[in-house]
């Protein structure tokens, strides 16, 4: 009798004892941290939210657009690694306050880093930083809703005058429900980069649509085998040739509906231009921050010729990431669909800046996002420049003008960036799940398994739609 | 079960009272484990089970959450994903781990005191840590095991390397690298219990090394190979930190719902969906619970007599 009373005891406290050592419930998983918030600088503890601090310390009420000398107390903040300097520089400019900053993954590649924190303080009731900058342009719009409901109103924190000077376009991404819940920090409309020296030196021309740069593939990898004129590799893929091609993959969004037709034409004709070049090489499953893409491409070997991607590849990426040296890269407008007019582009990322509804020291979150956004910019050429396109005009009129002297690349890309920022097509609207991943384990795990893009697509659209509705969409084709 | 159900009814009253103040003699010894068991093994799980069958406002709904999350898309896979790689691990370990520690045992002294140290070193690597390491081994630009990477599995990228048919057998090479050892050494430490006269008196009988490795020692430790079996099963079908770094580490490559414990943690921190996650977890805990129950029954793990 006894043992038969322990037994069950036994087995269930031996089971158990295998549970707790990993994250099994809820509850157990809320005790450990979240690994993948894991960051480049290792993340000052966010115990140090400033609840109480700030609030006695008697902070501005109504300094919305005051200057920065206004702000004071204390300030929580989350960057990603290229927005550190900002955040720095903000520290060094506002003695009075007295900043935390908290550097993370950036939510890159669609991870949920950010998510996952959001909860977490959701559940805790404590713990939210004031102001966090995301890498996840779509990042907001999840933001603003339940179950997250993290993002505040900027609309009444900051001036229409200041916020007036964003594109339309731009604000209206940041418009969830009615309320501003963002402001971008740069504007990333995909241009085509073109390594002008390589192309000098093999006598080829720039192309000017898509299916110049097709033909233009199929020559390099019989002429010029082991260049290359773009990827496929990246998990923004989809915003690269999709979007920017009119493809319907995450189009008319309103509230929870979403239409997804990947078998649209518009969607299949870009699939069947590319699945040459992916097959001979010139445009590889391989993700441009990827180490083996450094090493093929990168660096000494200098093997992109071509490579259409967002505006802040600029230096960061081909100087910085890749190696390229100086004086061979340059931006010109984006490829256009054979005669198809207007011309229309992708956009890829264009981190928003997002201040918490749960903030203690508004005053000095709005100051610190208005200072980042429109009165932060180094010298162009300097480590802390920079990455993008800034969003606030005035601000891009000076960036523009410090790019267009930067010694790094071999003619002035101004001229592209500027018009491809009003060519972003407005078709492609963005949701709350993240669909990036979806196009890297759907379709670059088959690219890299050697299938065709065309094969892969029917089984994409699919999977965004069971994305879609795992986040509560209701999916419609057409 | 029922060979426990026949001796509680041969045991007579007297052996019943002995039993019962052995436990209570015992409890002194389990008292320091005892608050952590219930802070952080038995709450949780009542936690867990509560949340399952209820609606985020706390409304009963039956077996609503688990029926929503069998339905879903990522639920099939993830537990595809978990059973062959539990499978794969669970028997490369058993059939590895004794074989490795009977031929330890049976060697001299010296050489053994050696063997044991080098088995276990790779286990001083944690979880985290020895997938990192892993995800070098792995990619063909860094790796020392380049040449293997490059001709036998043919892949010169890491993106090739980690394709989605590879993982559970990687998964479960990782694992068995870094539990091995430590297994090892404990079964080692099962066969030194086994007193030498039985070997002796199996020798002299005529047996040979092959003979007393497989009928007199490997019984005499089944008990601990149950007890590793039972213990490894739940951990491999809770399979959450290898998947998970490499999700990160292959830029999404790999999706991160890939196991069930993870889809419980998408679903409760990306989607809010705290109950659905417990009905996974619901799940996970009545697998692991349903295969402790079967390897006791069937190994007698807690029978007293022989």
């Amino acid at each position: 009798m006894q043992r038969r009373v322990w037994l069950p005891i036994l087995v269930a406290a031996v089971a158990l004892a295998g549970c707790s050592s990993s994250k099994k419930t809820p509850a157990a998983a809320s005790s450990s941290p979240a690994p993948s918030a894991s960051a480049s600088a290792a993340p000052s503890s966010t115990a140090a939210a400033p609840t109480s601090a700030a609030a006695s310390t008697p902070a501005p009420a109504s300094s919305a657009a005051a200057p920065s000398s206004t702000a004071s107390g204390n300030l929580t903040v989350w960057v990603d690694a290229v927005r550190l300097p900002d955040a720095k520089a903000y520290q060094a400019a506002h003695p009075k306050v007295n900043i935390t900053i908290v550097t993370f993954d950036g939510d890159g590649n669609g991870a949920t880093g950010l998510q996952t924190k959001i909860q977490l303080w959701n559940k805790a009731g404590s713990g939210w930083p004031d102001v966090i900058f995301s890498e996840q342009v779509n990042d907001p719009v999840w933001m603003a809703q339940a179950p997250f409901d993290f993002a505040a109103d900027m609309g009444s924190l900051i001036s229409k005058d200041i916020t007036s000077q964003w594109p339309a376009t731009s604000l209206g991404q940041c418009t969830v429900g009615g309320k501003l819940v963002c402001l971008q920090d740069n504007l990333a409309p995909n241009v085509l980069w073109v390594n002008q020296k390589l192309m000098t030196q093999f006598g080829y021309t720039v192309p000017k649509t898509w299916q110049d740069w097709q033909a233009l593939g199929q020559k390099v990898a019989t002429e010029h085998p082991g260049y290359i004129i773009g990827n496929s590799g990246d998990s923004y893929g989809a915003w690269t040739y999709f979007w920017g091609n009119q493809c319907p993959l995450e189009s008319k969004v309103s509230g929870t509906n979403v239409t997804i037709n990947a078998a649209d034409t518009h969607c299949t004709e870009m699939a069947t231009l590319l699945d040459p070049l992916i097959k001979n090489g010139t445009a590889p499953p391989l993700g441009i921050f990827s180490p083996d893409f450094a090493k093929k491409y990168g660096g000494a070997t200098d093997k992109v010729l071509l490579m259409p991607g967002p505006a802040w590849y600029a230096q960061d990426v081909f100087g910085g990431t890749l190696h390229i040296p100086a004086g061979e890269m340059t931006a010109t407008t984006p490829l256009q669909w054979g005669t198809d007019s207007p011309i229309t582009t992708g956009q890829i990322g264009g981190g928003p800046w997002i201040i918490s509804k749960h903030s203690a020291n508004t005053a000095a979150a709005t100051d610190f996002v208005q200072w980042s956004t429109t009165v932060f910019n180094p010298d162009p050429t300097s480590k802390d420049a920079r990455a993008g396109l800034p969003g606030y005009g005035p601000l891009q009129v000076s960036w523009l003008a410090g790019l267009a002297k930067n010694p790094y690349f071999a003619a002035d890309p101004t001229p592209a960036l500027k018009a491809a920022a009003g060519l972003i097509w407005q078709g492609w609207q963005l949701v709350t799940y993240p669909d990036q991943p979806v196009w890297t384990n759907t379709v670059v795990t088959g690219l890299v398994a050697g299938k065709t893009l065309t094969s892969l697509m029917p089984a994409f659209g699919k999977a965004l739609g069971q994305a879609a509705k795992a986040a509560g969409y209701t999916v419609a084709t057409s | 079960m029922q060979a426990t159900r026949k001796r509680g009814l041969h045991a007579g009253g007297a052996q019943r009272k002995r039993d019962q103040g052995a436990a209570w003699r015992g409890l002194p010894f389990v008292l320091p484990y005892l608050p952590f068991l219930i802070l952080f093994g038995i709450l949780p799980a009542i936690y867990a089970l509560s949340l399952a069958f209820t609606t985020s406002k706390g409304k009963f709904i039956g077996l609503k959450n688990f029926t929503t999350t069998a339905n879903d898309y990522r639920f099939g896979p993830a537990f595809e994903h978990v059973f062959l790689y539990t499978s794969v691990w669970l028997i490369s370990l058993i059939v590895f781990v004794v074989g490795l520690a009977l031929m330890l045992h049976s060697r001299a002294s010296k050489a053994t005191s050696t063997f044991r140290f080098l088995y276990y070193i790779p286990g001083a690597l944690a979880g985290a840590a020895s997938v990192l390491v892993w995800l070098f081994m792995l990619d063909p630009a860094v790796s020392p095991a380049r040449f293997l990477l490059e001709h036998v599995f043919g892949s010169t990228l890491f993106v090739q390397a980690i394709a989605p048919g590879h993982l559970p057998f990687i998964f479960a090479m990782i694992a068995f690298w870094t539990g091995a050892g430590g297994w090892i050494v404990v079964l080692y430490g099962a066969l030194n219990t086994i007193p030498p006269d039985l070997e002796e008196a199996a020798r002299i009988d005529g047996a040979g090394a092959w003979t007393i490795a497989l009928r007199l020692k490997l019984p005499m430790i089944r008990k601990w190979i149950a007890y590793m079996g039972i213990l490894s099963f739940a951990t491999g079908t809770q399979l959450f930190v290898e998947p998970q770094l490499v999700n990160q580490a292959s830029l999404g490559f790999v999706p991160d719902t890939w196991s069930a414990n993870q889809l419980a943690y998408q679903l409760a921190f990306r989607y809010g969906k705290f109950n659905e996650a417990a009905a996974v977890s619901v799940d996970l805990l009545l697998i692991g619970l349903i295969a402790a129950v079967l390897i006791v029954t069937r190994t007698g793990l807690f029978r007293k007599e022989d």
